[in-house]
């Protein structure tokens, strides 16, 4: 489908309020498809064995977008389309997305169920705010790491001490300068060529805009076309997918449902991802899909909520629709905290063997400058562990059951589990972790090697 | 036989049944019931019943949303006879507080300002949610045209968190900040960023805003 279908449909669709499209379409829709499709989710259970659940998810999440389609905010219209459209829309996603070019070119493509061959490995943490000074040395924590293929980041906050505000002069010049260090950064860790999803900086469509140049965002480059929740879409946005197809870049549709929000419980959430995909692949133009669940308020990836969500949906598609899928992993903890490292080692077990790459880690709910190398050395080493040991889902469960017994205190923690600050957990000269911090890995990963995990070391 | 009808009536807010919640006020008030206990013992309480419920995770936003709406259904109708009686004893009939709620210019997300605007409703207060990306001069007229009590911001994008300052300033400037308490909100607003833009508080969740919102009543 065109994107000027897109664009028609948004002026032609039928008008609704955006209260009666959450209540009456969305919510309602949902609760019907979830008690219809007899969709439950067991809290003993993050990791599901189910492929009848999956296929059913999968069908509930389908029958969600062909019933009630997607929400324009900007011109308050639905967009409607036909089954057939979606059905063609999955069958033309694309299985094999390059990204990056030269040596460190990576191909992204869809993974299976307790697939062996391992997901790729993305780090960064889009979303979290960073001082300037502090920017160029957290991406090179990351980029430096051997296990790392891809490369996104954090937000410029500030640009020559002064604060960014979205929508003004001063988004361009973070958006670009954010690119300017993350090229500064690929080319000191001797890596040019690694593929990234950047503008982060770029929350309206200006710095998007000011960043589509080969000497920010490359073509082989991507950017994110976020589906709002849920189930929406706005003028913004269109324009910055469509300014990508003009200039020939990648879009990354990003879909953050919400676990206890419009779709309601954890099954519910799963229907609206799903359907998200499958609109997102049409309305926002996605080369490719990062799934994001929220916990309506721990935030958190790791909660047993969202590790079940991002498991099922990576299953159903993996299942009935074969496509690229990165799944975030979003800690509650910080850099510094052992509970960080058990939180990002389950949600590598779960996305993994549920059929997904890796993409974090947005440490501390990626709301603070927070996360470091380390932590994505060890998602990265977890991944590729669980692929290699062909482990089951069944295994799977049993892993983050077990981890999850170590963190999910945190949730209750009045302020969260934030730990400390990049420049604290790091050596900015040596840009190693500091002993504490090492050993605290060091720890986690004997601790995960005793449950039956085989991490490799990488040098 | 007020106590079955009172009963009703929350059960209406638990339901989240506009109709039924409409079709209860009425009854009620044909039936000569007091307005007042239909107010805050059949549906205040079944609000409040609701959002214990959403606190405590066994209920999520859909059945919040509904029992707001039931609400302002069965408001709608007994408004006229809390005005009235207001006006025969003098007290008014306004609410908890009167706020205006609103994220921020520049910042699309909504959901965390949709629940705190549910539990105000639920909560007792008159919500005037102006939605997402609005611009303080809009926000600031808003306050001023309907006399608000509180102006409630939310930015969860921390390029936007600047414009909160901003809408605070502009009131200084205007000689209008004493007329209103300030409230914000969003993923990366801490009480010490709300201290340094000079609002009157901060709320970590929607439930806090509600509590919030209460104090800063008290205080004015």
């Amino acid at each position: 489908m065109d994107y000027l279908e897109i664009l028609d449909r948004s002026n032609t669709g039928v008008y609704l309020s955006e209260e009666n499209w959450d209540l009456e379409k969305v919510a309602m829709t949902c609760m019907q498809l979830v008690r219809q499709y007899d969709l439950k989710w067991d809290r003993q259970i993050p990791v599901p064995d189910d492929p009848a659940l999956a296929d059913r998810i999968f069908a509930a999440g389908f029958e969600l977008a062909a019933s009630i389609g997607a929400y324009n905010r900007s011109s308050e219209r639905v967009l409607r389309f036909e089954r057939s459209e979606l059905e063609t829309g999955l069958k033309q996603m694309k299985t094999s997305l390059s990204m990056g070019c030269a040596a460190d070119e990576r191909v992204l493509f869809p993974r299976k169920i307790m697939d062996t061959r391992p997901p790729l490995v993305w780090a960064g943490n889009p979303g979290a705010p960073h001082p300037e000074a502090l920017f160029l040395p957290a991406v090179m924590s990351w980029a430096q790491e051997p296990i790392v293929d891809l490369i996104t980041c954090g937000s410029l906050a500030e640009v020559d001490g002064r604060e960014v505000r979205t929508g003004e002069a001063l988004e361009i010049s973070a958006t670009r300068r954010e690119l300017t260090y993350l090229h500064q950064a690929l080319a000191r860790v001797g890596r040019p060529g690694m593929g990234l999803l950047a503008a982060q900086s770029s929350v309206s469509e200006l710095g998007d805009l000011a960043a589509s140049h080969p000497h920010y965002l490359r073509p082989c480059d991507a950017h994110l076309i976020p589906m709002l929740n849920e189930l929406k879409i706005d003028n913004r946005n269109i324009a910055r997918a469509v300014n990508s197809i003009e200039y020939g870049m990648r879009n990354g549709g990003l879909y953050c449902a919400i676990a206890g929000g419009l779709g309601g419980d954890a099954p519910g959430c799963a229907v609206v991802s799903v359907a998200s995909i499958i609109l997102g692949n049409l309305t926002n133009r996605a080369d490719y899909h990062i799934l994001h669940p929220i916990h309506i308020r721990h935030v958190a990836t790791s909660t047993r909520e969202v590790l079940w969500v991002e498991s099922v949906v990576l299953q159903a598609f993996a299942r009935n629709a074969p496509a690229i899928i990165v799944a975030d992993v979003y800690p509650k903890s910080g850099a510094l905290t052992r509970e960080l490292l058990y939180e990002t080692a389950a949600n590598a077990i779960a996305i993994t063997v549920s059929g997904g790459h890796l993409e974090g880690c947005g440490s501390a709910d990626g709301l603070l400058p927070n996360a470091s190398g380390l932590e994505v050395r060890l998602m990265g080493e977890v991944g590729q562990a669980v692929s290699r040991q062909g482990v089951s889902l069944e295994q799977a469960n049993r892993w983050v059951l077990k981890l999850l017994g170590k963190y999910e205190h945190v949730f209750q923690l009045p302020g969260g589990n934030p730990g400390v600050r990049f420049d604290q957990a790091y050596d900015l000269q040596t840009l190693q972790p500091l002993p504490e911090w090492a050993r605290m890995y060091d720890n986690v990963k004997k601790e995960l090697q005793e449950i039956g995990l085989k991490l490799r070391i990488f040098d | 036989m007020n106590t079955s009808v009172l009963d009703l009536i929350q059960q209406t807010l638990i339901d989240g049944d506009a109709e039924a919640a409409e079709a209860a006020a009425c009854s009620a008030l044909a039936a000569g019931l007091d307005t007042q206990a239909i107010l805050n013992e059949g549906l205040m309480r079944g609000a409040d019943i609701v959002g214990q419920q959403f606190e405590a995770g066994e209920v999520f936003l859909p059945q919040l949303m509904f029992s707001a709406r039931a609400l302002k259904a069965a408001l709608a109708v007994i408004t006229p006879e809390l005005e009235r009686l207001g006006a025969e004893n003098g007290t008014g009939s306004r609410r908890q507080g009167l706020v205006v709620l609103a994220t921020i210019q520049s910042d699309i997300h909504d959901i965390g300002k949709n629940i705190v605007s549910t539990l105000l409703t639920t909560g007792g207060f008159e919500v005037i949610d102006l939605g997402v990306d609005v611009p303080i001069k809009r926000i600031i007229s808003s306050a001023l045209e309907s006399g608000a009590d509180i102006i409630g911001c939310s930015a969860m994008l921390t390029t936007s968190m600047p414009f909160m300052g901003d809408l605070i300033r502009t009131l200084e400037s205007m000689g209008e900040r004493g007329r209103f308490k300030v409230m914000v909100g969003g993923a990366s607003v801490t009480p010490e960023y709300a201290a340094r833009i000079g609002a009157d508080g901060s709320a970590p969740n929607a439930v806090q805003a509600l509590q919030l919102a209460r104090r800063l009543m008290d205080k004015a």
